[in-house]
C-alpha cells in the first residue's frame, strides 16, 4: 500500500488507503462545488439541484467510508438519504411551481419577506435583456400533449 | 327578648352569622360582576337583594343577641381556663370547646370565636379571629372580625339602609346599560363598609377603608363617559387619599409605639393608654390628629369636603346610599371607636369640635342658595357631618362628657342615615319623573304629581330640620345638649360657648333651607321640564316602598330608641365608654323646637306666601348671595394653594425629564442602534445570504479544527 | 515543531494538490456568469483549466487500483464527475445544468460500482435518472420563461465562495488523511465472531434475521468446529464485541455491498427507519400534491 504524500505516517498509526482517500476527496469536492453553486446562483431549480449535488457528495463518502469500516450501515444509511433527497426534490419543486406562479420568476432574490425592514434589497435584473449564450439558441422544450390551458402562451412558437 | 334570640344561637350559629354578614354581599358582588353581564342581565338585582336581605336579618339577630351572646356566663362559647388567659398576638386559644367548634365547621377551621377576657356583659364583644393575613415582625395582622356595641349598630344601619337602597335602585336604575355593574359595585360596596366596621384591627379597617373608597369612585364614575363624572370620582379619590395619608400615619404611630394594631390590645387597655400619654404627652395628640386627618377626608370635613357635592354626579341611589348614609360615617366611626385615644388628647377633640362647627356653618350657607336639589342634600350631608363632630369632640370638657359626646353623634349619625337617605331617594325619585332634571328653577308644584314622593319628602325634611317627635329632632337635641354641657363645664368653655351659638345657627338654617328645598319643589304653580315629558310619573312600586319604610323609620326611629334611652343603654357597652345616666333637656328640647319651626316659617313666607322676597334680598346682599352661590370659592382657593402650585412643579419636573434625562438617555441608546444598523445589514431576507453566513461559518470552524488536530 | 513549520511543511508536501486547486479555482470563476448580465467568456478556457485542476488535485494522491480497468473507471467517472458539476453550476441555461447533473449522477454512481456498493448505484441511477431529472426538466420546462432570465445569467458573491469552499476541501481533506484509526480501515467481521456474539449475547439479533441463522446453519461442520476454536481464543483475549447492529457488520460471508448483507441491515437493524421512510415518502407525495396544483383561493 502507497502512502500519498498527503498523508504523515510518521506516528506509525494505520491510514485510510490512498485509494479510498481520492474517492473521499471526490466526495468531498462535489459537495464543495454544490455549495458554491448554491450559494452564488439565482434561480430557485438551480438551488435545489446544487442540493442535491450535494447530497451526492455526502453519499459517495458514506459509501467510501462503510468500505472501510467493513460496514453496510453506510449504504443503509445513503439509501435513507436517497429517500429523503426525492421527498425533499418533491416538496422543493412543487414549492417552486407555487412560487413561481406568484411571481412570474425563479429569481431567488425576490423573496425577501424576512429581511429588515430598512436594509436596501438585492437589485433584481429585469429579466428581458437576452444576453448571447455560450451555448446559443435556449432549447424550446414543447410541452407533451394537450397544451396547458391556464398559462398565458408568452412566446409563439418560432419559425 | 335578647336572652331568648341569644339562647336559640349556638356558638356555630353564631359565628355563621358574623360571617354571614360580609359574605353574602361578597359573594353576589363576584357572582354579579361575573355572571352579571351575559347571564343575569335585567336580573343582576337578584343576587344583591338576596344577599343584602340575608346580610340585614344577619346583623339585626347579632345586634339583638349581642348583649348577652358574648357574656362568657351566659354563652359558654369559651371554657373559663382559656377565656382567662387570652394569647395577646390574637392567635385562638386551644380549648376543648374550640376543638369541637372547629371540628364542625371545616371549611372555615381557622377562624374561632372567643370573647375576650375583657368582655364582661358591661361590654360585650365577639371577636372572630381569622386566618393571618400578613405577618411583618412584630405585626401580625389577620382577618380577625369584631363586632361589640358600637359596630352592632352600625352593621344593622348598613345593611338595612343599602337593602332599602338596592330595592330603590333596581327600579331606578332600570334599562341602564350598566344594570349588573351597579350591583355588583353595590355588593362590593357593603361587604367593604360591613368589613370595616367588623374588623378587629387597625391595618384590617384601612383596607376597608380603601375597598369603600374605592367602591365610592366606581360608582362616582359610574356614568364615565360623563366627562364631569369622571373628574368628580377623580377628584373624590384624590382628595380622599390625603386624609387616608393621615390615617396610615396614625397607623403606623400606633403600631411603632403600642407594638399592636389590634383594637383588643390598643383600645381595649387603658391602663397602656395612660401609660404612654405620661411618657410623651405629644404622642397621642399626634396619633389622635392623624386619625382626624384620616376622617376628614372620609367624612367630607373643612378643608377636604369639597368632594361630596360633586360626588352627587353619580346615581342617586348611590347618593343615598354612600355619600349620605354609609361610608361618609366612616370617619364619624373612627373616632368614636377611638375615643380611648381621644380622651387623652382634649386639644384635639376641641378641633373636632371646632372643624365641625366651621364645616356645618359654612355648609349650611351655601346650601341657602342652591339650585341644584340634590346638591342642596349634598350641603346638608356635609354640615350634618359637621354637626355629629361638634358632638365627639365634647369629650373635651371632661372625661363624664365624653360618653354623652360620643353617644350623641352616635344618635345622629344612625338617625340621620335615614332620613338622608329617605331625602335622597326622594330626591331620586324626582329625578326619575323629571326626565333627569334635578335643577329646582325648571319644575315646581310637583305634591299633585308626586303625591308618595311629596309626602316621604316631607317626612325627610322636617326629621331633618329638626320637627319635633321626628328621628333629626332627638338627636339634634342631644347634640344641642352635650354642647350645653360642655360649655358649662371643663376647660374650654369659651370656645364650646362659641361652637354652640354656631350650632344653633346652623340649626335654623338647616331648617330653613330645607324647606326652601321642599317649598321650591313641591309648592307653587305646577311646572315641568321639557325633558319630563307630557305626564311626569310617579315612582313605579318597587321604587315606592323603600320610600314608606324609610319614611316610617326616619319618623319613629328616633321615638323608638332617643325617648327611650334604648340606644344610649346599648352603645355605652362599647368598650372605652362608661354608662351614664341618661335624661331629658327639656330647655334645650323646647329651644331646638322653636328654632325648627322658626326655620320652616321662614322658608314658608319666603318661598310660598311671597316668592319675590327672596330676589330682593339676594339683590341686597348681593356680594353674599354670591358667596354662598359660589360655595365660598373654595375649590378654586384650593385650586390656588394647593393644585396650582403642584402644576407648576409637575411642569418643571417634565422640563427636566426631557431636557437632561431623556436626552442623555436617548444619547445613549444611540450606541447599540448605530451597531446594530452595521449587523442589520446580514438580515436582507435572501434565503442565499443566509446561507452563506452559515457556510462561511462551518468553514471557520473546520480551519479551527484543523489547527487544533 | 512549531505551528508555522507545521503550516510549511504541509504546503509543501502538498504542493501539487494545492496548485491543482487553485487552476481549477480559476477555471470555475472564469465560467461563473458575473454581477450584470455580460457575454460568455468562452467555456473553452475554463474548462481546460477545470480538467487540468481535476486531474493535478487526482493524481496528487498517488495512488492506483491494483486491476487496471478499476483505474481507468475511476479517472473516467472522478473527472466526469468534478467537470460536469462544475459545468452544471455555472451553466446559463437550466436545462443545461438538469443535463449536467444528469451526467455528474451517473459518474458518481459508476464511483458506487467502485466502492462495492452495485445496488445502490443501481438504485440512485433508477432514482435520479429516472424520476427526479425528468421531473427537474419538467418543472424546468413548465416554469422556463423564453430566452435566458438574467437571473440566471448572473450569480453574486463567486469569488469569496468559490475561495471558502475550496479551503474548505483542502482542510477536509488534510483532516481525512490524518483520520485516527477508529475511523480507518476495520478488518471484516470473521463468522466466528459471529457465532460467539449470537451464542453470548447476541440472541435477540438471531431472532430478527433467520437469514444469518440459516448461514450459519449450512455451513460445514469443519469450519463451525474452527469457528468455536476461534470463539474461544477471542473470548480468551478478552475482548467482548459490541453487540450493538451486529447484522450491520460485514462478514466473510456477507461482504460489504452483497445485496444479502445490505438486506440484513435495511431489514435487520433499520426495520423501522424503514418504515419511517416510506411514511416520509407517502407523506412528501401528499404534500406535494396539495402544494403544487393551480387552486382557487381558499381551496383545500
Amino acid at each position: 500500500m502507497e502512502v500519498s504524500p498527503m498523508l504523515d505516517a510518521a506516528d506509525g498509526l494505520v491510514r485510510i488507503p490512498a485509494e479510498d482517500l481520492r474517492t473521499l476527496v471526490v466526495g468531498a469536492a462535489l459537495f464543495a462545488i454544490g455549495a458554491i453553486g448554491f450559494l452564488t446562483r439565482r434561480n430557485l431549480i438551480l438551488l435545489i439541484l446544487c442540493g442535491e449535488l450535494m447530497l451526492h457528495g455526502v453519499s459517495l463518502s458514506l459509501v467510501t467510508f462503510g468500505k472501510l469500516q467493513n460496514n453496510n450501515e453506510g449504504q443503509a444509511f445513503t439509501i435513507f438519504l436517497l429517500t429523503i433527497a426525492a421527498c425533499e426534490a418533491g416538496l422543493a419543486l412543487a414549492l417552486v411551481l407555487a412560487l413561481y406562479r406568484s411571481a412570474r420568476s425563479l429569481d431567488v432574490r425576490l423573496w425577501t419577506e424576512l429581511r429588515e425592514a430598512d436594509v436596501a434589497l438585492a437589485p433584481i435584473d429585469a429579466p428581458a435583456a437576452v444576453a448571447a449564450s455560450s451555448y446559443g439558441e435556449i432549447p424550446k422544450l414543447t410541452p407533451a400533449g394537450a397544451e396547458p390551458a391556464e398559462l398565458p402562451r408568452r412566446n409563439k412558437p418560432r419559425k | 327578648m335578647s336572652e331568648t334570640i341569644s339562647s336559640m344561637l349556638p356558638p356555630d350559629l353564631l359565628l355563621l352569622l358574623l360571617i354571614l354578614i360580609p359574605g353574602a354581599p361578597l359573594v353576589s358582588a363576584i357572582v354579579t360582576a361575573v355572571f352579571g353581564p351575559k347571564l343575569l342581565r335585567c336580573r343582576s338585582h337578584l343576587p344583591c337583594w338576596s344577599a343584602l336581605a340575608v346580610s340585614f336579618i344577619c346583623s339585626l339577630l347579632v345586634l339583638l343577641a349581642l348583649p348577652t351572646a358574648a357574656d362568657p356566663n351566659a354563652l359558654d362559647v369559651i371554657p373559663p381556663a382559656a377565656s382567662s388567659a387570652p394569647d395577646e398576638s390574637g392567635e385562638p386559644v386551644a380549648g376543648d370547646g374550640q376543638a369541637a367548634d372547629q371540628q364542625e365547621l371545616p371549611a372555615i377551621a381557622a377562624v374561632d370565636i372567643q370573647s375576650s377576657s375583657r368582655s364582661t356583659a358591661a361590654s360585650p364583644e365577639l371577636i372572630v379571629v381569622g386566618p393571618t393575613w400578613l405577618e411583618l415582625g412584630q405585626m401580625s395582622v389577620g382577618f380577625d372580625l369584631r363586632v361589640d356595641s358600637i359596630s352592632a349598630i352600625m352593621l344593622a344601619m348598613v345593611t338595612g339602609v343599602s337593602l332599602l337602597v338596592a330595592l330603590f335602585g333596581s327600579g331606578y336604575m332600570h334599562g341602564d346599560g350598566g344594570y349588573p355593574r351597579f350591583f355588583a359595585a353595590v355588593s362590593g360596596f357593603v361587604f367593604s363598609m360591613c368589613m370595616l366596621v367588623m374588623a378587629n384591627n387597625f391595618v384590617l379597617l384601612f383596607f376597608f377603608w380603601e375597598m369603600v373608597g374605592l367602591c365610592s369612585y366606581l360608582l362616582i364614575g359610574f356614568w364615565f363617559h360623563k366627562p364631569s363624572a369622571a373628574a368628580a370620582s377623580r377628584k373624590a379619590f384624590v382628595v380622599n387619599r390625603i386624609g387616608d395619608f393621615g390615617l396610615i400615619m396614625a397607623i403606623f404611630l400606633i403600631l411603632t409605639r403600642f407594638g399592636s394594631v389590634s383594637f383588643s390590645d390598643v383600645l381595649g387597655n387603658p391602663g397602656m393608654i395612660a401609660d404612654l400619654a405620661a411618657a410623651d404627652e405629644t404622642l397621642l395628640p399626634l396619633i389622635c390628629f392623624c386619625l382626624f386627618l384620616g376622617a376628614m377626608g372620609k367624612s367630607a370635613q373643612f378643608p377636604l369636603q369639597v368632594w361630596l357635592p360633586d360626588a352627587m354626579e353619580g346615581p342617586t341611589p348611590v347618593s343615598a346610599l354612600i355619600h349620605a348614609a354609609t361610608m361618609v360615617t366612616a370617619g364619624i366611626y373612627l373616632v368614636a371607636r377611638c375615643t380611648p385615644l381621644f380622651m387623652f388628647a382634649p386639644d384635639v377633640q376641641v378641633l373636632v369640635s371646632a372643624t365641625g362647627a366651621i364645616t356645618s356653618l359654612i355648609a349650611a350657607l351655601i346650601a341657602l342658595t342652591q339650585t341644584d336639589l340634590k346638591r342642596v342634600l349634598a350641603y346638608s350631608t356635609v354640615s350634618q357631618l359637621g354637626f355629629m363632630f361638634m358632638a365627639l369632640g365634647c369629650g373635651a370638657a371632661g372625661a363624664e362628657v365624653t360618653t354623652p359626646a360620643v353617644t350623641a353623634g352616635m344618635f345622629h349619625l344612625f338617625t340621620h342615615a335615614y332620613f338622608k337617605a329617605l331625602l335622597f331617594l326622594a330626591a331620586g325619585s324626582v329625578m326619575h319623573a323629571m326626565g333627569d332634571v334635578i335643577d329646582m328653577r325648571y319644575f315646581s308644584g310637583l305634591r299633585k304629581a308626586l303625591p308618595i314622593t311629596h309626602w316621604t319628602f316631607l317626612v325627610g325634611a322636617a326629621a331633618l330640620a329638626g320637627v319635633p317627635l321626628l328621628a333629626g329632632f332627638w338627636s339634634k337635641d342631644e347634640i344641642l345638649a352635650v354642647l350645653g354641657t360642655a360649655s358649662s363645664t371643663g376647660n374650654y368653655q369659651s370656645i364650646f360657648r362659641i361652637i354652640r351659638i354656631v350650632a344653633t345657627v346652623t340649626a335654623l338654617l338647616t331648617a330653613f333651607y330645607t324647606f326652601r328645598a321642599y317649598f321650591m319643589t313641591f309648592w307653587g304653580e305646577e311646572r315641568f321640564p321639557v325633558e319630563a315629558g307630557h305626564h311626569p310619573h310617579e315612582a313605579t312600586p318597587i321604587m315606592a316602598w323603600p320610600l314608606r319604610i324609610l319614611a316610617v323609620c326616619a319618623a319613629l326611629i328616633g321615638l323608638a330608641v332617643g325617648p327611650t334611652h334604648q340606644f344610649q343603654t346599648y352603645l355605652q357597652r362599647t368598650v372605652g365608654l362608661k354608662p351614664y345616666e341618661a335624661h331629658f333637656h327639656l330647655d334645650v328640647m323646647v329651644m331646638s323646637a322653636v328654632i325648627a319651626i322658626a326655620g320652616i316659617t321662614l322658608a314658608w313666607s319666603f318661598y310660598v306666601v311671597s316668592p319675590a322676597v327672596p330676589a330682593r334680598i339676594a339683590g341686597m346682599l348681593a356680594p353674599f348671595y354670591l358667596l354662598s352661590q359660589k360655595k365660598f370659592f373654595l375649590d378654586e382657593i384650593l385650586y390656588g394653594i394647593v393644585v396650582a402650585p403642584l402644576k407648576i412643579f409637575g411642569r418643571i419636573c417634565v422640563f427636566f425629564d426631557r431636557a437632561v434625562i431623556d436626552c442623555l438617555i436617548d444619547s445613549l441608546a444611540t450606541v447599540p442602534a448605530s451597531v446594530s444598523g452595521l449587523l442589520k445589514n446580514f438580515q436582507g431576507g435572501v434565503v442565499t445570504s443566509y446561507a452563506g453566513v452559515m457556510w462561511f461559518g462551518a468553514v471557520a470552524a473546520v480551519v479551527v479544527a484543523l489547527s487544533l488536530f | 515543531m512549531s505551528g508555522s513549520e507545521q503550516l510549511t511543511a504541509l504546503l509543501q508536501n502538498n504542493s501539487v494538490a494545492i496548485v491543482s486547486m487553485a487552476l481549477w479555482i480559476f477555471g470555475i470563476l472564469w465560467m461563473m456568469p458575473g454581477r450584470k448580465v455580460t457575454p460568455s467568456r468562452g467555456v473553452i478556457p475554463g474548462l481546460v483549466l477545470t480538467l487540468t485542476g481535476v486531474a493535478g488535485l487526482l493524481l496528487s494522491f498517488n495512488a492506483v487500483y491494483a486491476d487496471v480497468s478499476e483505474e481507468v473507471m475511476f479517472w473516467a467517472f472522478s473527472i466526469i464527475a468534478l467537470v460536469c458539476a462544475t459545468l452544471m453550476i455555472t451553466a446559463r441555461n437550466p436545462v443545461y445544468a438538469a443535463l449536467f447533473f444528469a451526467l455528474a449522477t451517473l459518474s458518481t454512481c459508476g464511483l458506487f460500482m467502485l466502492q462495492n456498493a452495485p445496488f445502490l448505484a443501481a438504485a440512485t441511477v433508477i432514482v435520479y435518472a429516472g424520476a427526479v431529472i425528468v421531473t427537474f426538466l419538467f418543472v424546468i420546462m413548465l416554469a422556463q420563461q423564453s430566452g435566458a432570465a438574467g437571473y440566471d445569467q448572473t450569480a453574486g458573491r463567486a469569488a469569496p465562495t468559490v475561495l471558502a469552499s475550496f479551503v474548505l476541501l483542502g482542510t477536509v481533506s488534510v483532516l481525512v488523511s490524518m483520520a485516527p484509526p477508529e475511523i480507518s480501515t476495520v478488518p471484516p467481521v470473521d463468522d466466528s465472531l459471529r457465532l460467539a456474539g449470537a451464542a453470548t449475547a447476541g440472541e435477540d439479533a438471531a431472532g430478527t434475521a433467520p437469514g444469518g441463522g440459516a448461514s450459519m446453519r449450512i455451513a460445514p461442520v469443519d469450519e463451525l468446529l474452527a469457528q468455536e476454536a476461534a470463539a474461544a481464543a477471542a473470548a480468551e483475549a478478552n475482548k467482548p464485541e459490541p453487540v450493538v447492529n451486529l447484522l450491520s457488520r460485514a462478514t466473510v460471508s456477507h461482504p460489504v455491498g452483497s445485496m444479502k448483507g445490505l438486506g440484513r441491515s435495511l431489514f435487520g437493524d433499520y426495520l423501522f427507519a424503514v418504515e419511517l421512510a416510506g411514511t416520509i415518502l407517502l407523506i412528501a407525495c401528499i404534500g406535494a400534491i396539495a402544494i403544487a396544483p393551480r387552486r382557487e383561493e381558499g381551496a383545500l
